[in-house]
């Protein structure tokens, strides 16, 4: 997969590490479990110097589509001044968004043209050929979700799974040669392979891949939140005690709207949503707050917190 | 290019609609590969909240429908998803057309107040002016678009989540997170919009 031999001593693959804007804000706890995690399983994160807003759902409408992908190019241009190794998120828009404006960049010369001289602006250019890639796509292609099982030293024995892919994470890229062909966007494995290795039981669970609302369920919930309760109530159907999902926006728009939605549907959800790194930082025997950040989810997980204190 | 002049009181057919979006709009030149199956609009997870869905919208576009097509509430919609994407038989780009189309609806004068633009104006005054996204000042922004008692009701109404939310250390109460360079991305973006008034959109 990787354009370059990105070998670091020590014998840890290393990456340009883009945590994205929720890093700071909403999506705190997936930046922090992953750094924790990623030393243990062979992967070291050298973070975007000055990285900036990748531009996410709206951008290209606040600012057109030339300035929306010169968000991405600049992140590129200073990725490149990094060294060749492969960048890496953890965020499924900061993802899509700069995985696809780093291909157009690459295959279309008038726009690489156009990118260049906006970043001439501020002295800065972008000429080569790096990859963008996603932290799951990652551990799928590079890690391997062997090395999961092998650093598990508190299995999740008996937590019950739901695996929420979202959208963005596998569409439209998870099964391009582009995208680094780690799953299929309609079912998904990865994220139930990962539960597994963790020791815990992933639960059939079909809206899989059904989209939370994104930032229309930020805009107007009124529009999406019956999209959000059918995520809900198939995982209630299922008995999990977690949802786990690699996208932060997922995850704060399936946790933060619960209560709207037990006022509008007379329902009753308490559902924890987790990311899948939580559930590696304690499965690997981390700290369930210093790593696992398991006290940033406004609903918590008593399970997964007792798990952690062993 | 030539952009499309706002309505006209009558329902009018612009027989060069079709040709101007092909041109214009971004991926705009795959959608003369529609074939009307409707993958889209039946993928669609909240098609049903649209005036019309991709496929019909597509169907009016190449109608001459621009008025429709431009003021429909299609693109304001879209959560961007990307199923219908990797569904469409014939390889239309079906959500990066609506975005863009989303974007034409504003630079015309189509786009209306019940639309999203105060969201993507307000993420994109954070973009440029912090270089990151500050989900408080975005959010809070956008609330008091509506006006000052509209916004006080938004907010009092997403008090609870904006508690937890500092209580749990993800959203904090001190300076917007920014870029050190925001003077150099500012740069870039003007550059940027300056290449794409120049040259247009589509590359």
């Amino acid at each position: 997969m990787s354009g370059a031999d990105q070998k670091a001593p020590g014998g840890k693959t290393k990456f340009t590490y883009y945590p994205g804007c929720s890093s700071q804000g909403s999506g705190k706890h997936l930046d922090e479990s992953l750094r924790a995690i990623a030393p243990k399983i062979g992967i070291e994160l050298e973070e975007l110097d000055d990285w900036n807003c990748c531009g996410a759902s709206v951008g290209h409408i606040g600012g057109g589509v030339l300035p929306n992908t010169a968000l991405t190019g600049r992140n590129l241009a200073n990725a490149q001044k990094q060294g060749p190794q492969d960048v890496v998120t953890g965020c499924a828009a900061c993802y899509l968004n700069t995985h696809a404006g780093n291909e157009k960049i690459k295959s279309d010369v008038k726009m690489r043209r156009r990118v260049n001289e906006a970043l001439s602006a501020a002295d800065l250019s972008y000429d080569e050929d790096l990859q963008v890639r996603h932290m799951c796509e990652v551990i799928v292609n590079d890690v391997g979700v062997e090395k999961i099982r092998e650093q598990v030293t508190n299995p999740l024995t008996g937590l019950k799974v739901a695996g929420y892919v979202g959208c963005q994470t596998v569409r439209p890229f998870a099964s391009t040669d582009g995208g680094g062909q780690y799953d299929t966007y309609e079912d998904p494995k990865f994220l139930d392979d990962f539960a597994e290795a963790c020791g815990a039981e992933a639960v059939p669970f079909d809206p899989k891949t059904s989209c939370c609302g994104g930032s229309v369920s930020v805009m107007s919930p009124d529009r999406t939140l019956h999209l959000i309760k059918e995520i809900l109530q198939a995982a209630k159907d299922a008995e999990a005690d977690v949802i786990s999902t690699p996208c932060p926006l997922c995850q704060t728009n399936v946790e933060m709207y619960q209560d709207a939605i037990n006022k509008k549907f007379g329902t009753d959800f308490n559902i924890p949503v987790v990311f899948y790194s939580q559930l590696m930082a304690v499965a690997f025997g981390m700290d369930p707050h210093k790593d696992a950040s398991l006290q940033r989810n406004t609903i918590r997980s008593k399970k997964m917190e007792d798990m952690g204190k062993k | 290019m030539s952009a499309p002049a706002p309505a006209a009181a009558e329902r009018t057919y612009d027989l060069n609609f079709a040709r101007w979006v092909y041109r214009n709009v971004n991926g705009g030149d795959k959608l003369s590969m529609c074939m009307q199956c409707g993958v889209c609009s039946g993928s669609c997870p909240i098609g049903t909240q649209m005036d019309y869905g991709p496929r019909k919208l597509f169907m009016m576009i190449r109608a001459g429908m621009k008025e429709e097509v431009l003021s429909s509430n299609t693109m304001w919609n879209c959560t961007s998803c990307y199923r219908c994407v990797v569904r469409c038989p014939r390889g239309v780009p079906v959500t990066y057309i609506l975005q863009d189309l989303a974007s034409k609806a504003v630079e015309f004068g189509y786009a209306k107040k019940e639309d999203n633009t105060r969201f993507s104006k307000a993420f994109w005054w954070s973009a440029k002016t912090f270089g990151r996204t500050d989900e408080r000042l975005v959010t809070a922004k956008y609330y008091f678009s509506f006006g000052l008692v509209a916004g006080i009701r938004k907010g009092l109404e997403n008090l609870k989540i904006a508690f937890g939310m500092i209580r749990t250390g993800r959203m904090h109460l001190g300076a917007p997170h920014g870029i050190k360079d925001k003077k150099g991305l500012q740069a870039i973006l003007k550059k940027a919009a300056e290449i794409e008034a120049r040259e247009g959109a589509e590359s």
